[in-house]
């Protein structure tokens, strides 16, 4: 958080439209290490533009990405992964009937040593252990190996999908809407796992509606209207009130 | 089966198990109850007719028991990976037609027997490939539902097999019917090359990264892709891989036959994927063992050949197997470890 200190992820004058419709316009902030900041704002806001283009699912029409000071552009989600960036979409979670060690390591399975493993054999012993020691340094304890995600709780679900962003991102992670359809003690077990990614020295981007959740995780609150940052403060300047005519556009 | 209340701190699984508990597990497990009831079948049409325990009987189920294997295995795959395909019926008739062709133009240049059947095996799974190929272009380039897709090419193919042959049995070739009988004792050689084949795809489906995808893609196909999975690739090799093993058993038909034959293999698919709904599979993906299909085309293989072996009219056949399918879905949708998205 210290000004002096590089960003670990610096959007500048970012610009998307589609078709006459500007979704973004001039969005510029920067983020460091260690850092959880909510990206709040009403439906158009610009958020889901403003994520996709970080994560690399579309590239703006004008403006520049910083990731640990170098500038990126990204071709695919699959580089802006590389570059130590994991987004968490709403839809996208784990999948159901494979078990948590499974998920954690999907798409960057551990092979078998030897010719087993370049025939494409799986390491699954070491996966399902990995996965343990991994989820509980973000303090997820989930039961060990062989249990499919789908017999898991809500909260135990999203929290495994946020351990694994956490595990694989190096630098940043993107959290659309991790608390939705999540009761308050499931909630509260998400924002755990946002507050040990901090620990860790993760910057989160937080995207939520749900204010109180916004006000009680982050450090720094990033309000979109209608395309553009119309400001950014540390949380503690807002209260829900503020916050929320902000969003709203009755008070700037 | 076991119950699931407590997941948090729950570490009974990595201690070792009674004895009595191991048991019960076995019996909550739907291999097993599927292996009592493949061994119970078996004992009830032996009571009725002491020979079905017979060398000469069991051949008779192995041969047709490889004939249904691999186009039931390709159908696990489809159908784990979320997808279906219905066109394998199809394809064995038309893999089958061609090849026959192929071998009576090599034949009618003095090949030999080995060489020509070798050419003729490579002609049917190119087919199968050139089938699986169109369905994946239609399901990953078109976006076309796998139903909709491989029921284009279910009618294509099996129109194209009417008019390759003219709707007459291509070949005539008694020296590879032969074959379809030699082996060793109850396994003949196609049972021998089924086996084999069918090892390695449960080795790729349940060990390797590429059936690990396959399970991922048919359980959630958007966390597939956001794990960095090419999905649209590997669906496309799944339905190219399931239309080579229809073109090979269209080569074990025409072998067994001794000769191509357009109506061959119609029908095919829903003896799959009923093989594969016996054996515990979810028709809506990311569920399935390869145990529990091959078990599943024992038991229908068995009954079937069992109904007519103690003199049950053919005609009851399918209400049997519609009996097997309709307790196999609904304990399958009884059963605590079924997901719920």
């Amino acid at each position: 958080m210290a000004p002096e200190k590089e960003p670990i992820l610096e959007l500048r004058n970012i610009s998307k439209s589609y078709g006459s419709v500007r979704a973004l316009s001039d969005v510029s902030f920067k983020a460091y290490a260690g850092e959880v900041i909510g990206l709040v704002g009403d439906n158009g806001a610009g958020k889901s533009s403003l994520i996709k283009t970080i994560s690399g699912v579309h590239s703006p029409d004008a403006g520049e990405i910083f990731v640990d000071g170098v500038q990126r552009h990204w071709k695919s989600p699959h580089d802006s992964m590389a570059a130590g960036i994991e987004t968490l979409y709403q839809d996208s979670g784990l999948a159901p009937d494979l078990t948590i060690g499974s998920n954690i390591f999907l798409g960057r399975e551990v092979k078998r040593k030897g010719p087993l493993g370049r025939l494409g054999f799986l390491d699954q012993r070491t996966m399902e252990r990995r996965a343990l020691v991994e989820l509980d340094k973000v303090g997820i304890t989930v039961p060990p190996s062989k249990r499919t995600v789908s017999q898991l709780s809500g909260g135990q679900r999203q929290a495994v999908a946020i351990g694994r962003a956490v595990m694989w991102a190096k630098h940043v992670i993107i959290l659309d809407e991790p608390t939705n359809h999540l009761g308050a003690r499931q909630s509260q077990e998400v924002l755990k796992v946002i507050r040990a990614a901090r620990e860790q020295g993760i910057c989160v981007l937080f995207i939520s509606h749900t204010l109180p959740h916004v006000l009680e995780v982050t450090d720094r609150i990033i309000v979109l209207r209608l395309g553009r940052v119309v400001r950014d403060s540390l949380t503690t300047e807002y209260t829900v009130e503020s916050l929320l005519g902000t969003i709203t556009g009755l008070n700037t | 089966m076991s119950t699931v209340q407590t997941p948090v701190g729950s570490g009974e699984e990595t201690q070792v198990t009674s004895p009595l508990r191991r048991v019960l597990g076995l019996v909550g497990n739907q291999q097993f109850i599927l292996l009592l009831v493949l061994v119970a079948v078996m004992i009830y049409f032996d009571f009725h007719n002491s020979r079905f325990f017979s060398v000469s009987e069991f051949q008779n189920l192995i041969v047709d028991l490889s004939a249904a294997a691999l186009v039931a295995v390709a159908e696990l795959f489809v159908i784990v990976s979320g997808g279906i395909d219905l066109s394998v019926g199809s394809t064995i008739a038309v893999s089958g037609v061609v090849g026959a062709q192929a071998i009576v133009h090599l034949q009618s240049r003095h090949f030999g027997e080995l060489p020509s059947l070798l050419v003729g095996t490579l002609v049917c799974a190119g087919v199968g490939a050139l089938v699986g190929a169109v369905n994946a272009v239609l399901i990953t380039k078109a976006n076309l539902v796998p139903f909709v897709a491989t029921l284009v090419t279910l009618s294509a193919g099996a129109g194209l097999a009417l008019f390759f042959s003219q709707g007459a049995q291509i070949g005539y070739d008694p020296v590879a019917a032969t074959w379809s009988s030699t082996g060793f004792w109850i396994f003949t050689w196609q049972a021998l090359i089924v086996l084999v084949i069918v090892g390695v795809l449960g080795l790729v489906l349940h060990f390797t990264s590429y059936g690990r995808y396959n399970y991922a893609i048919g359980s959630n196909p958007f966390a597939a892709r956001a794990a960095g999975i090419n999905v649209n690739r590997h669906v496309a090799s799944v339905y190219v891989m399931s239309g080579m093993l229809a073109g090979l058993t269209g080569m074990f038909f025409y072998i067994r036959i001794g000769g191509g034959a357009p109506q061959t293999g119609i029908g095919t698919e829903l003896e799959a994927i009923a093989a594969v709904v016996i054996g515990g599979a979810s028709l809506v993906g990311g569920v399935g063992l390869i145990s529990g299909t091959v078990l599943g085309v024992a038991i229908l293989t068995v009954v079937t050949d069992g109904l007519v072996f103690i003199n049950v009219s053919t005609y009851w056949n399918q209400v049997v197997v519609a009996a097997f399918i309709a307790v196999a879905a609904i304990l399958q949708t009884v059963s605590p470890g079924t997901r719920k998205r």
